[in-house]
C-alpha cells in the first residue's frame, strides 16, 4: 500500500506544487486570483500550451526538439508575410494559420526524416534545423520586421469569446486533439511503447521508424500554430520572435512530470507544467522580488518539481 | 559585394581624372580639395541605421564633389580591414574614411594603417577605450559614439509630460550587464529624480530585450499595479511594443503613455496611431556625412584638428526625441546638414564609465 500511496503523491507533485505557488502567490497579493488576471495568466499560457502539445510526444519517445524556436520564428515570419503587412502585397487573412501549420508541420518532417533516416540523434538534427530556420528568416527580412496590418488576424488573440481570448480557445482545441491522439489512436499508444523500451516495442511490431518520423511532423504542427499566433499576438514577425519559447517549452514539459528519458507523462502533464511556468513568472512580479534573485527561485523551483515528480524505482542508470 | 572603382562607371572616371587634370592646371588649392577619395565602411546596408548612415556620407561627398566609395564588412573584421588595406594602396593614401568598426579591437589596427599610409580617419561606436584620436595627429581625426544617459533622460521627461508630469510609472529595462541598457536606465532615473518626487518608479524588471517577456511582465504589472500605471517606459522599441500589446489586450492601449528608444518603424506607427508617446531616433546621417566632413576639412587644411580640444575629438552625437509632433519631419527626407558646422550636434564629450 505505501508504494502505490506514494506513486499516487508522486503523479500528483506537479498539481501540488502548482496549488501550493497559487496559495503563497495570493496569501502576498489578493489581485492574483481576480478573474482579470487569471484571464491574463490563460492568454500568456496559450503559446506555450500550443508548443509543449508537440514536444510532449516527442519527449515521451525519449527524444529532444531543440527547433522550437526556429520553427516558431519562421511560421510567425511566414504568417506575417501572408496576411496584411508592409512586407509583401499579400492579403490571405486566416489562410495563414494553415499556413504556417504545414509549414511547421514540414519542418518536422524534416527533423523526422534526418533523424530516423541517417541515425543522427534528435539533439543534433533538430538544434540545426532550429538554426537553419532562424537563419533562413532573417536571410528573407535582411534584419527588418514584418507589421501585420490585418485586424482581423489580430483578433485571434485580442478577439475574445465569453470574455476569454480566442488564442486560450485554440490552446484548449490543441490539448483536446493532443489528449485524444495519446489516448484514443496506435500512434499514442507507439509513443510510449518507444519510450519505454524501443527494443521491445520492435519485437512486437511497432513500426519504430514511421511512427518517429509522424511524432517529429506533428510536434512541427503545433509549433507552426504557435508561430502564427505569437505573430499575431504581437502584430509582428521577425527572426528573433520566439527567443526564450525553448526553455519555457522543454521546462514545462518536465516541471510537469514527463520525464525526459521517455515513457512517463502524458500531454495533461503538461498542461500544469506550462501552468506551473507562467503562475511563477506572473507571482514573482506581483510578489515583488527583486529581478536579481528571480532566476534563482525559479531555477530552485524547477528542480524541486522534478525531484518530487522523478519515479526512482524505474531509473536504472542516472545520466 | 560591389565596390564602385571611382564614380558608378568608367566614363565617370574617365571625366573625373580629366576635370582633376583640368583644375589642377587651374591652381593647386582646388585641386587638393578634389583629389581625396571619400568612403564609409559599417556591417551591412539591411539594417536600416546602417543604410542612412551610408547615404549620409554619400550625400556630403557629392556636395564637395569628391569621389566615394562604400565598403561592407558583413560583420567579419578581416574583411573590414582588408578592403580598407585595398583602398588605402590604391588610393595612394589620399582616402577620408568614416568607418563603424565591426569589432572595437579592429579600431586599432585600422588608425594604424591610415596614419602609416597618410590618411585620415573618423570611427564610429566601436573603439577600444585606450585609444585616443590624439594619440595618432592629425590622422585619427575623431570618434563618434552615442550616450544613453541623455538620450534615455529625455525620452523619460517626454513620458512624464505626456502622463501629465506626475503619476507611477514601470520600466523594462534591457539585460541587466549590458552598457546601453545600464545608461538607458540611469536616464530614467534620473529624469524621475528631476520630477522632485512627483513621479514615482513602481517596479523596474530586466525584459532582457525580449519582446515576449516585456509582454508577459506588463501584464503581472496590470494585475499588480492596476490602475495606479501611468505611464509605461521601456529601454527599446521592441520591449515598448510588447507591453503596448499587453496594455492592448486590456483595452487600456492609447490611455497609457508607452515610450521607447531607437526608432523602429514598429514604433512611428504605434506614435503615429497615438499609442506610444515617443521613441528616440539616433541621428546616422548626420554621423555619416558630418564623419567624412571633419575627416575632409582637416584632409585639405580648411582644419587644424590636432589644435582642438580633447571634446572636439570624442563626441556623442544627439539622440533626437520622436514624438507625433516631428514624427512627419523624422520619417521624411532629412534636413539639409551644414557640413561646417563641425560640432553643432555635439552633446559632450565621451565619458569612459568603466
Amino acid at each position: 500500500m505505501a508504494v502505490s500511496f506514494s506513486r499516487r503523491i508522486r503523479s500528483l507533485a506537479p498539481v501540488l506544487v502548482l496549488l501550493a505557488l497559487c496559495l503563497v502567490i495570493a496569501s502576498t497579493n489578493s489581485n492574483f486570483l481576480s478573474v482579470s488576471n487569471l484571464i491574463r495568466l490563460l492568454s500568456a499560457a496559450a503559446i506555450p500550451l500550443v508548443l509543449v502539445m508537440g514536444a510532449t510526444f516527442v519527449i515521451l519517445m525519449g527524444s529532444i526538439d531543440l527547433s522550437v524556436e526556429g520553427v516558431v520564428a519562421l511560421a510567425a515570419v511566414a504568417a506575417s508575410m501572408l496576411v496584411a503587412n508592409d512586407f509583401t502585397s499579400l492579403d490571405l487573412g486566416f489562410v495563414a494559420l494553415p499556413a504556417a501549420m504545414l509549414l511547421g508541420g514540414l519542418l518536422g518532417l524534416a527533423n523526422g526524416l534526418l533523424h530516423v533516416r541517417l541515425a543522427i540523434p534528435s539533439f543534433m538534427t533538430t538544434l540545426g534545423i532550429g538554426f537553419a530556420c532562424v537563419g533562413v528568416a532573417t536571410a528573407i527580412l535582411g534584419g527588418f520586421t514584418v507589421r501585420i496590418s490585418d485586424r482581423t488576424f489580430r483578433e485571434l488573440t485580442l478577439g475574445r469569446l465569453f470574455d476569454v481570448p480566442y488564442s486560450v480557445w485554440v490552446a484548449g482545441l490543441c490539448v483536446l486533439v493532443a489528449w485524444i491522439i495519446q489516448e484514443r489512436t496506435r500512434i499514442g499508444r507507439w509513443v510510449y511503447a518507444i519510450g519505454t523500451d524501443e527494443h521491445t516495442a520492435r519485437q512486437v511490431g511497432v513500426p519504430v521508424e514511421r511512427t518517429r518520423i509522424l511524432v517529429f511532423a506533428l510536434a512541427g504542427v503545433f509549433y507552426g500554430l504557435g508561430g502564427a499566433m505569437s505573430a499575431s499576438q504581437l502584430g509582428q514577425g521577425h527572426a528573433l520572435l520566439s527567443q526564450g519559447r525553448l526553455f519555457t517549452t522543454i521546462t514545462a514539459v518536465v516541471v510537469g512530470g514527463t520525464a525526459l528519458s521517455g515513457g512517463v507523462g502524458s500531454v495533461l502533464n503538461s498542461v500544469v507544467g506550462v501552468l506551473v511556468v507562467i503562475v511563477l513568472a506572473n507571482g514573482m512580479v506581483l510578489m515583488g522580488i527583486e529581478p536579481f534573485v528571480q532566476q534563482g527561485v525559479q531555477g530552485l523551483l524547477i528542480i524541486l518539481a522534478v525531484s518530487l515528480a522523478l519515479d526512482r524505482s524505474r531509473l536504472a542508470v542516472v545520466k | 559585394m560591389f565596390i564602385k572603382p571611382f564614380g558608378s562607371n568608367r566614363r565617370q572616371f574617365l571625366q573625373a581624372t580629366a576635370a582633376t587634370g583640368v583644375i589642377a592646371g587651374l591652381g593647386p588649392r582646388i585641386a587638393r580639395a578634389e583629389e581625396w577619395t571619400c568612403a564609409v565602411s559599417m556591417r551591412s546596408l539591411a539594417n536600416p541605421y546602417h543604410a542612412t548612415f551610408a547615404k549620409g556620407a554619400e550625400t556630403y561627398a557629392k556636395s564637395a564633389g569628391a569621389p566615394f566609395e562604400m565598403l561592407v564588412t558583413e560583420g567579419n573584421s578581416e574583411k573590414g580591414i582588408a578592403d580598407v588595406r585595398a583602398l588605402l594602396s590604391r588610393t595612394g593614401g589620399k582616402l577620408v574614411l568614416n568607418i563603424d568598426p565591426n569589432d572595437s579591437p579592429d579600431a586599432r589596427v585600422i588608425v594604424e594603417e591610415c596614419a602609416a599610409a597618410g590618411a585620415f580617419v573618423v570611427t564610429q561606436w566601436n573603439k577600444p577605450e585606450d585609444l585616443h584620436p590624439w594619440d595618432f595627429d592629425p590622422s585619427y581625426v575623431a570618434h563618434m559614439s552615442f550616450d544613453g544617459v541623455p538620450t534615455s533622460k529625455a525620452i523619460t521627461e517626454k513620458l512624464i509630460e505626456s502622463m501629465g508630469g506626475a503619476g507611477g510609472i514601470v520600466a523594462i529595462g534591457g539585460i541587466l550587464s549590458n552598457v546601453p541598457a545600464i545608461e538607458r536606465k540611469l536616464g530614467m532615473e534620473q529624469a524621475v529624480e528631476a520630477s522632485g518626487g512627483k513621479v514615482e518608479v513602481l517596479d523596474f524588471q530586466p525584459g532582457d530585450w525580449n519582446e515576449t517577456k516585456a509582454f508577459e511582465i506588463m501584464q503581472a504589472w496590470l494585475t499588480r499595479f492596476g490602475d495606479e500605471i501611468k505611464g509605461v517606459w521601456a529601454a527599446n522599441d521592441g520591449m515598448a511594443i510588447g507591453a503596448l500589446e499587453a496594455l492592448r489586450q486590456d483595452g487600456r492601449a492609447g490611455d497609457v503613455p508607452v515610450t521607447g528608444i531607437d526608432g523602429i518603424e514598429a514604433a512611428y506607427a504605434a506614435i503615429e496611431a497615438g499609442e506610444m508617446a515617443g521613441t528616440v531616433a539616433w541621428d546616422p546621417a548626420w554621423t555619416g556625412g558630418m564623419g567624412l566632413s571633419i575627416a575632409h576639412a582637416t584632409a585639405t587644411g580648411a582644419l587644424d584638428i590636432a589644435g582642438e580640444p580633447h571634446e572636439h575629438r570624442e563626441f556623442y552625437g544627439t539622440g533626437i526625441v520622436v514624438t507625433a509632433d516631428n514624427l512627419a519631419e523624422v520619417r521624411g527626407e532629412p534636413a539639409p546638414i551644414d557640413y561646417s558646422d563641425y560640432w553643432g550636434r555635439v552633446t559632450g564629450q565621451i565619458q569612459y564609465r568603466g
